[in-house]
């Protein structure tokens, strides 16, 4: 086999296992909470760095996977331990190292109980993370899909709010009756396909359109519940309020575009005549999600469901832009999603410094906040401008990409003009705002009236620390976007071209050559 | 099993009874032995791991590439025997050092080993059987034995009930299958696999009704003894009033040699009826997925729950049966092993918890596990995640290989079932996860102090990590396994 690895080194397996040997070591050999802390940090920070290599070797010029690796797994099955990125799943592989050490540097304080497991479940999870965005072989795939239930459900379980465990079990149960579909879905295509499992094969293969449909459906639920979409999205309000911050912060951050990037690498490339069929359907859902969820937003009283909610809100941009099948719109998505990384993550921070002292999530319990904590209402209005997607702010990048690339849709892929689709989109610029701002409002502005308040003590150090990388990112692509797009442009176009080619000719002409093929056998 | 030829002269291949030739004597010496022993000596208990042991390597250094037949085709010595075997040893010799601690108190301590013995005795006629009679002495000493060690607690309410329960319908259920066995000589005139299979190829359509009516009392008998609904009835009753060892040992040996002669019956004999059969299994297995699934959500008592967990893996087990295909069968071994490792860890650990009386049976009892022995707590949590069928834990692959036979085999809409319905039976092991990790402690904890029971754990807790990990050598081996049945 063929390998593509500029590196020649096992980057990815690196990537993928070093928080976990991290995880190892501080389970045998670190005794102490401080102690705990701090090789916590050593570990994520070598993670981060190792995976730096990733985008500065990445070769932009190509569509390729690329720092591939392959081994035999488990030969019984012709499972193999295959890992490869292209420009879509790389940057996820970053962002997973980097909001790692921001959860690690959060809890530094307002985790007091069980330190230790904390620490070790926040490494596991980002190991089956990474391998999530490495994995090129679809029971790998799955192997780390499923794998990051156990360390989510203890970290929302063990350490969430006050009913954290409806919220645990919830997440729990809902991903995983998802994704066993994905499984059948997997199983019946390695069949199909010739015994094999390498998502490259998938993609390559000429499933015929009954096939596409039906896979396209488990696959649709599995990913579908991940993103989340309207109507399967109820379990993330309930998981988000109950997580702890890091929690919330990781759960918005990566696992919300676990979803979206199944999209992206199965359904597209591997369904793409499913794909073009259903997108009226997937449209309709993300305009769902877009008007309606940000109309729910508008109403939560607590901020950590806004903030949810305004996730699945933007989650729905990222769908809408993945099924308008153009460079921009796509290109625009995968912004979108590392975008909203930063900008959800960095909202949950924020919830999570006024919750470390106040104990309250409502937003009625506050009010006035500017006065005692002028430095975190700045902080806080950066994010919150972010999150309106004002230009400047990486999320208005993402979202002009996918309304541009709606509007560019129009004449190409359906009977309906895809301009009131993006018409439609476009009012979730004022809700956003609405939400937003409102409940920027309601908790920072006005008079200092409530004595909890008044007690409040500005940022220290550590906890303006860890916005400020995100602060430098969200900035920097929301006003200089294209080294970002650079490691997209190729992937995506190619992504584009599977997406677009039909696959059912492929298929009629093997149909058609079986009987030819037995005749020579015989 | 299709070219066997016989007859064999017939001492030539008696060595390959010697393992059991070791247990049968060999109990019989503890029985003399057990005589003199006081009161709370281990010994026979050594004695009898020991036995264990001895018919385990004897059967290692027995086994052969080739298919060995003694006594005029009524017993069979191929790999497939001997991996069931292999595993019928782990399971018995695992509830003997279970039983270490929690029996020590009982008297006549000796004759429970003895009957763990005997027990094993027959689960290793059943599995070498090549014929309905072997089959049958082997499963009712294995049961009649079984039955015994259910009530040893003599002075214990709900042991005996247990029993009690268990004897009956384990009695009628052994009725059934005689009567189906009737039907099945009736069609083919032998009681051989191989010569019924082959004469179920050329019965005319007059037979078929007896032919079903054996088919189906056959299963109905079989698929008590390995819980399958609606067949299940007694095995929460019996889970919960059996000595926890007790339980621990009934819920895998019995198991795997149940399901073992099913893989026989269906490989060498069935093949002519595979319609009906798949079809009575499928129904049964629908069934099985169902109610284990969903009973064990309302259990509070652990060993109850387990009951129900068993029963929904069985019904998971049974779709290796349904796709009937060599991947099925490697695909039931997989299942078997890990189900055993896992199994007896769980069991391990309640009864490394069990304090005065029965405490350390209610899923209560588990809260705040985690403060107090966060080993245990860690061990017990990977086995819960591991039976739910997480991966990368071993309880995964067992799922995945029979799923992935069955998908092949073309039950694409039953393999869609079980998954739905291991998602929703996912729920009850989360739920001890959530008393281990995410309750506060409610009553002080006690525990037992053994070291062979933590070890069990140890090994358990690192075995499904490690087949989890690496799956590759186990279902190498299960596929090896099978030659001699297919």
């Amino acid at each position: 086999m063929d390998l593509h690895n500029v590196l020649d080194f096992p980057i990815l397996s690196l990537s993928i296992f070093l928080p976990l040997a991290g995880a190892l070591v501080i389970w045998l050999f670190v005794r102490g909470d401080n102690a705990v802390r701090w090789a916590a940090l050593i570990v994520s920070i070598a993670s981060f760095v190792v995976t730096l290599p990733l985008a500065l070797s990445f070769d932009t010029s190509t569509s390729h996977m690329q720092f591939e690796e392959f081994h035999p797994w488990i030969t019984t099955f012709n499972i193999n331990y295959q890992l490869g990125v292209d420009g879509i799943s790389m940057p996820f592989i970053l962002l997973t190292s980097l909001l790692t050490i921001i959860c690690i540097v959060s809890a530094w304080q307002c985790i007091t109980s069980r330190v230790k497991e904390y620490m070790i479940a926040f490494l596991v999870l980002e190991t089956t993370l990474i391998g999530v965005f490495a994995a090129m072989d679809a029971v790998l795939f799955y192997f780390f899909w499923e794998a990051l239930l156990i360390p989510m459900y203890l970290i929302i379980g063990i350490w969430g709010g006050k009913n954290r465990v409806y919220a645990t079990l919830k997440f729990f149960l809902y991903t995983l009756a998802g994704s066993v579909l994905m499984l059948v879905a997997l199983l019946a295509m390695y069949f199909e396909a010739g015994k094999t499992f390498s998502m490259l094969a998938f993609m390559d293969y000429p499933f015929d359109f009954t096939w596409q449909i039906w896979i396209f459906i488990a696959f649709f639920i599995a990913f579908a519940v991940k993103v989340p979409m309207w109507p399967v999205h109820t379990w993330l309000p309930d998981a988000h309020t109950e997580a702890p911050t890091a929690g919330s912060v990781i759960l918005a951050g990566i696992l919300l575009k676990m979803g979206a990037y199944g999209f992206l690498r199965f359904s597209l490339p591997m369904l793409p005549d499913a794909s073009q069929y259903f997108v009226p359907f997937m449209v309709a859902f993300s305009l769902i999600a877009i008007v309606y969820i940000s109309l729910v937003a508008l109403m939560q009283t607590d901020m950590k469901r806004l903030i949810a909610y305004s996730s699945i809100a933007h989650m729905g941009f990222v769908t809408l832009g993945t099924f308008m099948f153009t460079q921009a719109a796509l290109e625009g998505a995968v912004i979108g999603m590392i975008s909203h990384g930063f900008v959800a993550a960095a909202l949950f921070l924020c919830v999570g410094v006024m919750y470390d002292r106040l104990h309250t999530r409502e937003i009625g319990d506050y009010g006035g906040v500017v006065n005692v904590m002028p430095v975190f209402a700045a902080v806080f209005l950066f994010f919150c401008m972010a999150n309106v997607a004002l230009p400047g702010a990486s999320a208005f990048v993402g979202e002009i990409m996918v309304l541009i690339g709606t509007f560019e849709a129009n004449p190409v892929y359906m009977g309906m003009s895809t301009k009131w689709v993006a018409i439609a989109a476009t009012t979730s610029v004022v809700l956003s705002a609405c939400y937003t701002l409102w409940m920027y409002k309601r908790v920072v502005m006005g008079d200092l009236v409530k004595d909890s308040v008044k007690t409040m003590k500005d940022m220290t150090v550590r906890e303006f620390g860890f916005f400020v990388p995100l602060m430098v990112l969200t900035l920097w692509m929301g006003l200089y976007p294209l080294p970002f797009l650079d490691f997209l442009h190729v992937s995506v176009a190619h992504l584009i071209e599977q997406a677009t080619t039909s696959k059912l000719d492929a298929a009629a002409a093997l149909v058609q050559a079986l009987p030819v093929i037995d005749a020579a056998h015989h | 099993m299709a070219n066997v030829t016989f007859p064999f002269p017939f001492p030539e291949h008696l060595i390959t009874l010697l393992p059991e030739m070791i247990v049968a004597v060999l109990a019989m010496v503890l029985l003399l032995i057990d005589v003199f022993i006081t009161k709370g000596n281990k010994i026979t208990a050594y004695l009898a791991i020991l036995t264990t042991l001895l018919a385990a390597v004897a059967t290692w250094s027995l086994q052969s590439s080739e298919v060995l037949v003694a006594f005029y085709g009524f017993f069979v010595f191929d790999q497939f025997a001997v991996y069931s075997k292999m595993l019928i040893f782990i399971g018995t010799a695992l509830g003997m050092i279970l039983s270490l601690e929690y029996m020590k108190n009982e008297v006549n301590i000796g004759e429970y080993y003895v009957l763990m013995l005997f027990a094993m005795l027959g689960m290793m006629l059943m599995v070498s059987a090549n014929n309905f009679i072997i089959m049958y002495l082997g499963l009712e000493l294995m049961a009649l034995c079984v039955y015994v060690l259910v009530a040893y607690q003599r002075e214990v309410l709900r042991s005996n009930e247990a029993a009690l329960k268990y004897f009956i319908l384990g009695a009628l259920s052994s009725g059934m299958l005689l009567y189906g066995i009737t039907f099945l000589y009736g069609v083919t005139g032998s009681f051989n696999f191989a010569v019924m299979g082959e004469a179920l190829q050329h019965t005319d359509s007059n037979s078929h009704a007896a032919l079903m009516l054996g088919l189906v009392f056959l299963i109905a008998g079989l698929g008590f003894k390995v819980s399958m609904a609606p067949f299940h009835m007694w095995t929460p009753d019996a889970y919960e009033g059996a000595p926890t060892p007790v339980t621990a040992f009934m819920s895998v040996a019995p198991k795997v040699a149940g399901f073992a002669i099913l893989m026989r019956i269906v490989a060498d004999l069935l093949p002519a009826v595979q319609h009906e059969y798949e079809a009575i299994l499928t129904i049964l297995a629908v069934l099985t997925i169902v109610v284990g699934n969903l009973a064990a959500i309302a259990q509070r008592n652990i060993k109850r729950m387990l009951a129900y967990s068993t029963i929904g893996h069985v019904g998971f087990i049974m779709m290796g049966l349904i796709a009937g295909t060599a991947d099925g069968f490697s695909g039931i071994l997989i299942y078997l092993s890990i189900y055993l490792i896992m199994t007896m860890g769980v069991f391990a650990i309640i009864i490394l918890m069990r304090r005065e009386g029965i405490q350390g049976e209610l899923l209560d009892d588990f809260a705040g596990l985690s403060r107090v022995r966060p080993g245990y707590a860690l061990a017990m949590g990977l086995l819960m995640f591991s039976m739910a069928g997480i991966p990368f834990l071993g309880g995964f692959w067992a799922k995945y290989a029979v799923f992935m036979a069955a998908v092949e085999a073309g039950h694409l809409n039953l393999v869609l079932f079980a998954l739905l319905f291991s998602a929703i039976g996912a729920f009850y092991y989360l739920r001890v996860v959530k008393y281990i990790y995410f309750d506060e402690e409610r009553v002080a904890f006690n525990f037992v102090e053994s070291k062979p029971l933590q070890a069990t754990v140890v090994a358990a807790a690192i075995g499904v990590v490690l087949i989890g990990v690496y799956p590759e050598p186990l279902m190498a081996l299960c596929k090896q396994a099978l030659g001699g049945l297919i």
